[in-house]
């Protein structure tokens, strides 16, 4: 068999039966091979790399899954950097496999040869370049091994032309083992005991989960620990919808515009317990002056993570599941009515001062936050949301709710604009059967607008919802509020989105008024096909609360000029 | 401000294409200037030894090792001052091995 074959034979023995991906020269000889697989291996073409990248991120994190991409080498290979270094940050499972010259050419700047090892090694984890077909499925298993387990994240292996049309024996055996490679071992026993032991003595113990509880699958341990222990606690972005929202000890997320209960209860509590997340500068604030007055615990399976950012009490490394069903047995049953009821106090202020007159303003032009509160409730929040960066980003996290795991997907720790729309490609593509609404701005859709083409020819049927304030938004937020309204480079002249939908042959409607909004939104969700609804919102638009860069997570803006005061 | 002295970060690793570029890597993101570097097969086989000097602080220098054991290829990174010297890390090292292989 040639190395092009093993490598689709090994795919296939992973359980993969969707890849996304674009040919080329240096990967031709697998495409050639791939037209006997048509059935077998669904082949999602997109109409730039970067695209395939991002819908391998989006699919994977709607299946849990790793996404699997496919390009040639050179710039195909350079245009899906950006996605290796989102999934890298964000934890994601992808493979990417590229096409790269002959062995002989290595090194001789041949056409589209370029440096894959040397660009992906620092941003990915793991990179390996397959030089013999009797490297293909070893490789393959090891990548599959490496991207899924322990932290997630994305894989590289550089495929020359050799190892393609070379041929080797198909013997596939998935990797279990790597010597250089630990998997997370059972947490250490009294670093569960010291943990226990401190959350049973804590009078306002509060935790804050990550990704990490979608990524461990430990949904249930969560909630059960919530129980046990009568803990309140409060999401990252990216652990949205670990927990139903509605969920009694959840009071929101955390974060830079985050819920004020969040932020608050964080810099209040005495026992404070992070769970898979990574204390990021958007939830931390000055990390100097987070939750100073709290004794920290934090659970991950990356051990770098741990003391990273804040110093641990009680650092614990192992799987957000494993780790969580033991505290749970080991702590006591306890109630912390009055501290887990004060989240309401902030959550009223919040409602009044922000929430209400984002969602249901009196009058003027359509607000963000509202159109994301009308889907969230016209699609029973079973939808999957996908966001793009920018105040859609903010606005799709603050006003949406959840009642399914895995619901929310977005581009956290690189904040790359133009993920949205091949991310929601990807996680309808991996979850058919799920609504899936993306919301982007008029910046982020031109970044990846293509990709409306591989809607087109696959019939994807993602809804996208525009949120059109021909404003670079969140960048005009930051120069409005701390840099005197000098509005240097953020006013766009957008397109006519009509006639794109239409060059794509997608439905499409336009909103200006409130009164349109939720029969426009009904007829989008009701629609089997792909569309595009074009919101136009208020232009100047803030989001809130937020609280600035660098300072401390209570010191929050309501609005303009308001700072959240406490006590009233 | 922690004070800077040199550091020894020894790395024990699969030799591999690209390794020793993503490790030094580690260093010059954080910019860490690297003093001096020996790479040789250590007396376990398949294993080579990287041994990495430069000025830091140990808590950078707690933070370089911990990346570079996310490596893959890489077995056990250690990190010391430069004025003592670690024959337990040998030791660590052997063990690991021996486990892992079986
Ligand atoms: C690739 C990339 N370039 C630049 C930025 C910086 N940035 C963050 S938000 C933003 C504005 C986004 O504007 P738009 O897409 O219209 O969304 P809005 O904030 O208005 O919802 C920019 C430029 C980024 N995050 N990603």
């Amino acid at each position: 068999m040639t190395g092009a074959e093993i490598l689709l034979e090994s795919l296939l023995a992973e359980g993969v039966d969707t890849v996304f991906g674009y040919p080329g020269g240096s990967i031709i000889t697998v495409y050639d091979k791939m037209y006997s697989y048509a059935d077998r291996l669904r082949h999602i073409l997109v109409r730039h790399e970067q695209g395939a990248i991002h819908a391998a991120q989006g699919y994977a994190r709607a299946t849990g899954r790793p996404g699997v991409v496919i390009v040639t080498s050179g710039p195909g290979a350079t245009n899906v950097i950006t996605g290796v270094a989102d999934a890298m940050v964000d934890s994601t499972p992808v493979i990417v496999i590229a096409g790269q010259v002959g062995n002989a050419l290595l090194g001789t700047d041949a056409f589209q040869e370029t440096d894959v090892v040397g660009m992906t090694g620092p941003i990915d984890k793991w990179t390996f370049q397959i030089r013999r077909p009797e490297d293909v499925a070893t490789a393959v298993a090891k990548a599959f091994h490496i991207a899924s387990t322990g932290r997630p994240g994305p894989v590289v292996l550089d495929f020359t032309r050799d190892a393609q049309v070379g041929i080797a024996d198909f013997d596939y055996q998935p990797c279990r083992h790597i010597r250089s490679y630990a998997l997370p071992a059972p947490a250490d026993e009294a670093a569960i005991e010291a943990a226990a032991q401190l959350i049973d003595d804590a009078e306002r113990p509060f935790v804050v989960f990550g990704q990490g509880v979608l990524l461990s699958h430990a949904e249930d341990q969560l909630k059960a620990f919530l129980k046990k222990g009568g803990i309140p606690a409060a999401s990252t972005m990216l652990g949205l919808s670990a927990l139903p929202s509605d969920f009694p000890y959840y009071v929101g997320m955390a974060g830079m515009h985050g819920n004020i209960a969040a932020n608050l209860m964080t810099q209040k509590c005495d026992v404070l317990i992070a769970v898979g997340m990574r204390f990021d500068d958007r939830v931390t604030g000055n990390p100097s002056t987070y939750a100073r007055q709290a004794k920290v615990i934090h659970i991950d399976v990356d051990r770098t993570e741990i003391g990273k950012i804040i110093p641990a009490e009680v650092g614990i490394l192992g799987d957000a599941a494993e780790v969580l069903g033991r505290l749970t047995e080991r702590i006591r049953f306890s109630f912390h009515d009055e501290w887990a009821a004060s989240a309401r106090r902030y959550e009223c202020v919040e409602q009044e001062k922000v929430c209400v007159p984002e969602t249901a303003p009196a009058g003027g032009p359509v607000n963000m936050g509202e159109v994301v509160a009308r889907v969230s409730e016209l699609s029973g929040r079973d939808a999957i949301i996908v966001t793009d960066v920018g105040q859609n980003q903010l606005m799709g996290a603050r006003y949406s709710r959840f009642a399914r795991t895995r619901s929310f997907i977005s581009s956290g720790g690189l904040g790359t604009m133009g993920f949205g729309l091949p991310a929601a490609i990807g996680a309808k593509t991996g979850a058919p059967d799920r609504q899936v609404v993306l919301f982007v701005g008029d910046g982020g859709i031109q970044m990846t607008l293509q990709e409306f083409g591989t809607i087109m020819q696959e019939g994807t049927a993602v809804k996208v919802v525009l949120l059109n304030n021909n404003w670079l938004g969140n960048v005009r937020q930051w120069q409005e509020l701390f840099y005197g309204a000098r509005y240097s480079q953020t006013r766009l002249l957008n397109p006519d989105f009509s006639l794109i939908a239409q060059a794509f042959g997608i439905r499409y409607r336009c909103v200006e008024e409130r009164a349109e909004l939720e029969d426009a939104l009904r007829e989008m969700l009701d629609s089997p096909q792909a569309y595009l609804l074009d919101v136009h919102v208020r232009e100047e638009g803030m989001v809130y609360p937020m609280v600035p860069g660098g300072r401390r997570m209570d010191e929050i803006l309501l609005n303009k000029d308001e700072w959240y005061r406490d006590g009233e | 401000m922690e004070n800077s002295s040199m550091y020894i970060i020894s790395v024990y690793s699969e030799n591999q294409v690209g390794l020793l570029s993503s490790i030094s890597n580690i260093f010059t993101r954080r910019g860490i200037n690297i003093e001096s570097l020996t790479v040789f097969p250590s007396e376990f086989p398949g294993i080579h030894h990287f041994t990495f000097r430069a000025i830091t602080t140990e808590r950078a220098a707690q933070q370089v090792v911990g990346f570079i054991e996310k490596k893959v290829e890489v077995v056990r990174a250690f990190c010391f001052p430069d004025n003592a010297t670690s024959a337990a890390e040998h030791g660590i090292l052997a063990d690991y091995l021996k486990n892992r292989n079986q």
